[in-house]
């Protein structure tokens, strides 16, 4: 009887590039938020 | 001490997750050092609470709120949010351009909030504690400030406006 032909993932060779791209633009959506936000702070003044 | 032969458990971690626990540890170091950077080097400051007053025996400055010259392009400016009224008392300021006006804000009831908008002042004003900021103003314009904790039927009421002049 044959092998059960193994899985992507168990082959190690699982890439998920679908999961990847949202979490590069989550990430990217956070360090642009966050800078834009950081800029407008240092753009009004100091506080004392 | 583990037999010959035995083998060793170690705890495995995908890729895709060490990549991502680096990533996020890294923004983390980032942020914080801006936060940091801003704090200490370059002094943005958050409100402080400057004082504890009586809500319902308000007295000293307290008494004819407003602002005051200490020197020339100095000022302090004591303002007081009322429930009562659901106003902020004064409701107009008027300073010249490129005046420091530190700002001392307390409420007489209930919790509310002062956000002067354009800067960077933004402060819980809470009965008894007085919040303090001081922001120098370089541009001439109008300032409106708002109530930004709910505080009740008229919170949509309770504003101002501070007006920075031409010399």
């Amino acid at each position: 009887m044959a092998d059960k032909p193994q899985s992507e993932h168990e082959a190690g060779e699982f890439h998920p590039r679908g999961t990847v791209a949202i979490l590069v633009m989550f990430v990217l959506a956070i360090i642009i938020l966050w800078a834009s936000v950081y800029v407008i702070l240092l753009s009004r003044g100091v506080t004392v | 001490m583990s037999e010959p032969g035995a083998s060793k458990e170690t705890l495995h971690i995908d890729p895709y997750e060490k990549n991502w626990m680096r990533i996020s540890i890294v923004l983390l170091i980032v942020f914080a050092a801006a936060v940091t950077i801003a704090g200490f080097a370059l002094g943005f400051q958050v409100p402080s609470p400057e004082e504890r007053v009586d809500p319902n025996n308000l007295s000293g400055p307290w008494l004819s709120p407003g602002l005051r010259e200490l020197s020339p392009g100095v000022y302090e400016a004591y303002i007081i949010g009322d429930a009562a009224t659901w106003q902020f008392d004064p409701r107009d300021i008027e300073v010249p351009v490129g005046s420091t006006v530190t700002f001392y804000v307390t409420s007489r009831d209930i919790q509310h909030g002062f956000k002067l908008q354009d800067t960077n002042i933004n402060m819980q004003i809470l009965p008894g504690q007085v919040s303090k900021l001081t922001y120098t103003f370089d541009q001439v314009g109008e300032y409106p400030y708002i109530c930004t904790e709910y505080c009740g039927t008229g919170h949509a009421f309770m504003f101002g406006s501070l007006t920075v002049v031409e010399k």
